[in-house]
């Protein structure tokens, strides 16, 4: 295939599965809302308002990070149930442009979700060029991370059912337990350390910074884009290298 | 002109926690182009494997096997580009209209977005489906939806394409449109190969046929050829007046309802309906059909089980 031909390859699939179900499907998009919406919730009235601005951070990072559950469940099942995968292995369409056409739809299908989040900020915080880079690029990365893990832990089960159960693990660990909804100051000093494993935690920071919640010195920032930038090629090259187009 | 499928020493042994399986042991075959080649068996013969293989979606454990003259293995890229498949038990994408499953399936392979509508249009009309264009995959008949994944590929530029089990589970009247459908793809020059279990589909659509049982090719050729290459190439049903040791002689005897089933040589195929007839017994007698080759080579008709081997 052409460069051309790829990138038709790969947009076809994003829409196939990002826009068409919003057609036929629509009220799976409230679906993508329903928890981040629910913590904000919880997070802001618990904290008598005081934390909205975390919730609302936080409410961005699990919805960016749900599309590598979304994408795990999808490839699970579009191979083990549907056999679509085999239809796209015999033809000319390789491995990275359709991993790549996925994780794409999953971000299109979030959308309307992260746009929820971004008019809340917009309206609680203040507005800055900065701030607003900040957030792109954060989503961003995390958005590689969340379909690296998602793609990466799809390889292990051939049944879907078998990916839920281990994906609200995952979304336990990566967003509800580590200080992405509230500060990590909240955290008792003697456990605070185990936050740090989350790579969901210097998103959070990132996203606290740019939100003028906490002050985040240049040298810290760098450390917080480093590891998590780190983390992400990590994934993706571990998704790489479990990837298989055909069987053994 | 290269074959369209060439395998050579094709074996494969499925691996799981210690326990192997032998799916296909040293299977030579040579696929022509330009025709529908019907691969036949019984569940767990190693059909799917053998079309996995050839379709790039499984690796073979030794031997080889080709596509139009590219090795599978070593020239994957290549013979991507030359085929498509409907993989068995596959299912089409729920939430897409028909015309979206075929649009999109053409767009994603890479083709020209002017290419795929008109593709589209021509083998919606062609195939039946204009009617249920926009209507969701999910709310068609199984027959629809199966006629659906056959039209995808079919529209399809690819010159080499896998069905594998078509057919099966849909009722004669669907069976017939998918059919239809295959007849079509090879009107220009496309190679089709088909798994089945149903022998009146082999029959009816294949110009070749092989017959896969354990794995093993145990017969190969057109139908003629086939019937050709049987021991006994005719089939005599009696009933009335005569018993089974009076059949016995003549050939291979097995009860049917009402009568006996009689596999013979021709000359006591000849011998055996005109004593019959003399004796004022009921007979008829003609060639062996595809399902009683079967069950003389193999010993056991096409669709019976074994215990305990489910379904892959
Ligand atoms: N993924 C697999 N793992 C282990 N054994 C398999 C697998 N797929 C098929 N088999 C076994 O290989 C044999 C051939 O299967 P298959 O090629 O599916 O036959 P068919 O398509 O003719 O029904 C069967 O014994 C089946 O149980
Ligand atoms: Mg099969």
């Amino acid at each position: 295939m052409s460069e051309r031909h790829r990138l038709r390859s790969l947009l076809r699939l994003a829409y196939m599965n990002g826009v068409v179900p919003m057609r036929t499907q629509p009220l799976y998009l409230l679906s993508v809302l329903a928890s981040p919406l629910s913590f904000l919730f919880f997070v802001t009235i618990a904290s008598g308002g005081v934390l909205l601005l975390y919730g609302i951070a936080g409410g961005m990072v699990l919805t960016v990070l749900s599309i590598g559950t979304s994408l795990q469940t999808d490839m699970s099942h579009y191979r083990s149930d549907l056999k679509f995968q085999d239809v796209i292995v015999a033809s000319p369409v390789e491995a990275p442009i359709y991993v790549a056409g996925f994780a794409l739809s999953e971000l299109i299908y979030s959308i309307p979700g992260l746009a929820v989040f971004i008019v809340l900020w917009a309206i609680n915080a203040p507005v800055t060029l900065m701030a607003g880079l900040t957030i792109v690029g954060v989503l961003f990365i995390v958005w590689g991370f969340s379909s690296a893990l998602g793609f990466t832990l799809a390889t292990y089960f051939a049944d879907v059912r078998e990916t839920f159960v281990f994906s609200s693990l995952v979304s336990l660990g990566l967003s509800v337990l580590p200080p992405v909804y509230y500060p990590i100051t909240s955290i008792p000093a003697t456990f605070r350390w185990l936050a740090y494993l989350s790579p969901t935690t210097y998103a959070a920071f990132l996203l606290q910074g740019a939100f003028g919640l906490k002050s985040v010195p240049l040298s810290d920032g760098l450390v917080d884009w480093g590891v998590l930038i780190a983390a992400s090629v990590a994934l993706l090259v571990i998704a790489g290298l479990k990837a298989r187009w055909r069987d053994p | 002109m290269p074959l369209a499928v060439e395998a050579r020493a094709l074996s494969k042994t499925y691996t799981h926690s210690g326990k192997s399986t032998v799916a296909l042991a040293n299977v030579d075959l040579a696929i022509p182009t330009g025709r529908v080649y019907g691969l036949i068996g019984r569940n767990g013969a190693g059909k799917t494997t053998f079309v996995r293989i050839g379709a790039t979606q499984l690796a073979p454990t030794s031997g080889t096997i080709s596509v139009l003259g590219h090795d599978v293995m070593t020239e994957t890229r290549e013979v991507r580009t030359h085929i498509a498949a409907v993989p068995q038990e596959s299912r089409p994408l729920y939430f897409l209209n028909v015309d979206e499953l075929v649009y999109l399936y053409l767009t994603i392979r890479g083709m020209d977005p002017r290419d795929a509508r008109r593709r589209t249009n021509a083998i919606l009309d062609e195939l039946g489906l204009a009617s249920v264009r926009k209507s969701l995959v999910n709310h068609l008949s199984g027959g629809m939806r199966r006629r659906a994944m056959v039209a995808m590929v079919l529209a399809s530029d690819a010159e080499v394409l896998f069905l594998d089990e078509p057919t099966t589970g849909l009722d004669p009247l669907a069976r017939r449109e998918v059919w239809a459908a295959i007849r079509r793809a090879i009107g220009d020059g496309r190679t089709v190969l088909l798994t089945t279990h149903y022998l009146d589909e082999a029959e009816a659509l294949s110009s070749r046929l092989a017959l896969l049982e354990g794995g093993q090719v145990r017969l190969e050729g057109s139908p003629a050829e086939i019937r050709d290459r049987v021991r006994q190439p005719y089939r005599i049903v009696v009933s009335g007046v005569l018993g089974r040791a009076d059949l016995e002689p003549y050939g291979t005897v097995s009860s049917v309802e009402g009568g006996y089933l009689v596999f013979a040589k021709e000359s006591p195929a000849r011998e055996l309906a005109q004593l019959a007839l003399s004796k004022g017994a009921k007979v008829s007698l003609g060639p062996v059909t595809l399902e009683d080759i079967f069950l003389q080579v193999v010993g056991r008709a096409i669709d019976s089980d074994d215990a305990g081997e489910a379904e892959a």
